[in-house]
């Protein structure tokens, strides 16, 4: 059901290919060049979009390994993000380390913080992991805002600019490179990760953890596996965030963040690899809309808008928008572009 | 000794009140299944409704909290019948996520029309402090402790001998029996939201009038599910005791260990204290432990 019309199957590997018909090459390397070719004709300011979504889909496909996959519901995601982002932070403006070894070290510390904080995970589930993720996320911040001596406590620290060897990231479109660059690697990884033995464990232990145990899946193994996975993503993505935005306070963590990124993968669709992507782009996207655009054009045009109008309107809708994902369209967008892919594909005889 | 009594003193009363918020939650937990994390933003914005009353609009105190109560009851219907009705059934994971969008949604909507970020509400008791031995302890923390008890009394009445209490009691023990019996359910499910709501505006009430209105009254909300996790999800017995034990270990860590640790050690007891529990005892001091079959 899934292939085009006319498309067959003769070995195991083209069975298993992702791409799979020459139209689908064409437009993946059509894709993959608009990509690539973007800082050509975009603008710093879409460029510096483009670069936030590229390291919030980075965390995102993190957070989607974690619940998505595996079905452990996170709401510490912030958390997990921002030891990666201070690790990062810290190695190479206080230790002068160069970037690439805060990148790695960045994403092997929150892979260990949230294996630490994943090990409730092995006796409890649904709303007791949640609470405890989020009490993570507390604790996290909490040691950030408090361990001046390291992070620089509420006034934040400053984050030198990403660098390998000589070649510093220093203009948006640079960084473009860098950021986009990590995310398609991390969208490969993530894709091609659903299919290997973890991927298939995972969805087991989501779909009933007792039952995959029975099997033969050690719950401990893959469990924490899939913490680690989940929030080594958050540290790269941290780090990039850091190096990116050039200065660190606990403040873009908070709580209502790591919300927002649960939002993000139940819009885009819960344990699909497009899901993360769709989400991101979707959300961000709407907060451009919404902050950039349409609030500035409202306060204008209407004078007697109530004060907090501004900085309301935002958490509003998005979390109007969760929810009536949540009620209309629990499988969200990457469900309808599965539908619109097949209808195309019958056209004209979709049934 | 003073400074020991007043820790004790204080603690209990503010955990009496976390208590009071916790049994909000374990009693949707309890008769739906949902696991309610708005409720840190329900207690503020109810705050914030309070304060729209009584200070913007002027209302008397008397009519000012019949108004909130009211609010709150509407609040509770609006929250189960358009949004947790459609998702019966769905898996917990959406039940969970749902209520963050709701968190999310109304702590926009307190943004949007109180966008001050700190107010306090008129003085609602007496002002001058109580002696108790050699502590001295303001007459709000009483208070507040005396209404939570007079809650609790009520409620556990109203549990035992109300038709309505006792349908909420046999829906939490089992929803299928209950529906045979005739009962129906969603309304079941309704009229603890609309409780919930009550408590959770109550405790805001309370919680403002001791440390005024501010963003922190959503982190009184997280503290309430420390209490659900020590005592236990599905325990009102246990709320009602692990309330002032959390309260108490607040406030003796507030006291005692800040000079040790970090400043706002405070802000972070609580959180400890629900990690220590998921590693030492997960289903809490009187939780039923959950034994599932596949």
């Amino acid at each position: 059901m899934d292939l085009p019309a006319g498309t067959r199957n003769y070995t195991y590997a083209q069975d298993m290919a992702i791409l799979r018909t020459r139209t689908h090459w064409f437009l993946f390397v059509l894709l993959l060049v608009a990509i690539f070719t973007a800082p050509l004709y975009w603008g710093n300011y879409w460029l510096g979009v483009a670069n936030l979504i590229g390291i919030t889909i980075i965390a995102a496909i993190g957070l989607n390994i974690l619940t998505g996959y595996c079905g452990q519901l996170s709401i510490g995601h912030a958390g997990f993000i921002a030891v990666g982002a201070y690790t990062s932070a810290v190695l190479t403006e206080r230790l002068g380390l160069p970037f690439p070894v805060g990148l790695i070290s960045a994403g092997i510390t929150a892979g260990l913080v949230g294996m630490l904080f994943g090990i409730p995970s092995l006796r409890v589930k649904g709303f007791y992991l949640a609470i405890s993720t989020i009490a993570a996320q507390f604790i996290i911040i909490w040691v950030i805002n408090h361990w001046t001596g390291v992070t620089g406590g509420f006034v934040g620290m400053r984050v030198p600019y990403a660098s390998i060897g000589g070649l510093v990231f220093k203009s948006e479109s640079s960084q473009f490179y860098l950021i986009i660059g990590i995310t398609c690697l991390t969208v490969f990884f993530a894709k091609n990760l659903a299919r290997t033995r973890a991927g298939r464990a995972f969805v087991a232990i989501r779909d009933n953890d007792l039952a995959a145990e029975v099997m033969g899946i050690s719950l401990f193994r893959y469990k924490l596996m899939a913490f680690f996975i989940g929030c080594f993503f958050a540290g790269i993505s941290g780090s990039l965030l850091a190096h990116w935005i050039g200065y660190m306070n606990a403040e873009h963590f908070s709580l209502t963040t790591s919300i927002l990124y649960i939002g993000m993968i139940i819009i885009g669709g819960l344990g699909t690899a497009l899901g993360p992507i769709l989400g991101v782009v979707f959300l961000k996207l709407l907060d451009q809309l919404l902050t950039v655009q349409l609030v500035p054009f409202l306060e204008s045009t209407f004078t007697a808008l109530p004060a907090g109008f501004a900085t309301g309107i935002a958490p509003m809708v998005f979390g109007l928008v969760i929810v009536l994902f949540l009620i209309l369209e629990p499988r969200g967008l990457a469900h309808r572009w599965q539908l619109f892919k097949a209808a195309y594909r019958l056209w004209p005889f979709s049934y | 000794m003073a400074e020991l009594l007043q820790f004790v003193i204080t603690g209990l009363t503010v955990g009496m009140v976390y208590a009071l918020i916790a049994m909000g939650f374990v009693l949707v937990w309890k008769s739906s299944g949902v696991a309610n994390l708005a409720l840190g933003q329900l207690v503020l914005l109810s705050s914030w409704f309070t304060y729209g009353m009584l200070v913007q609009v002027g209302m008397p105190l008397w009519a000012g909290f019949i108004v909130v109560l009211i609010f709150a009851v509407l609040l509770g219907w609006v929250i189960e019948r358009f949004i947790l009705r459609p998702l019966i059934a769905q898996p917990i994971l959406s039940l969970i996520t749902v209520t963050l969008g709701v968190a999310y949604f109304i702590q926009g909507v307190v943004v949007f029309i109180w966008p001050a970020s700190v107010a306090a509400l008129p003085r609602l008791f007496p002002v001058e402090p109580l002696h108790v031995g050699p502590a001295v302890v303001s007459q709000q923390y009483v208070w507040a402790a005396v209404i939570s008890l007079a809650l609790f009394g009520a409620l556990s009445l109203f549990f035992r001998y109300h038709k309505m209490g006792i349908a909420m009691r046999a829906t939490a023990d089992d929803q299928r029996a209950v529906q045979a019996c005739g009962i129906p359910v969603t309304r079941i499910f309704s009229r603890s939201w609309m409780v919930a709501c009550v408590l959770a505006a109550v405790g805001g009430v309370l919680m403002s009038s001791i440390g005024g209105i501010t963003f922190g009254l959503v982190e009184t909300g997280l503290k309430a599910f420390s209490v659900v996790i020590l005592g236990g999800l599905d325990s009102f017995l246990g709320a009602v005791i692990a309330g002032p034990i959390i309260g108490l270990a607040e406030n003796l860590g507030a006291g005692y260990l800040t000079p040790l640790t970090w400043p706002g050690v405070r802000e972070v007891i609580p959180f400890i204290i629900i990690i220590i529990v998921m590693f030492v005892r997960p289903y809490g001091l009187f939780g039923e432990e959950r034994i599932e079959r596949i």
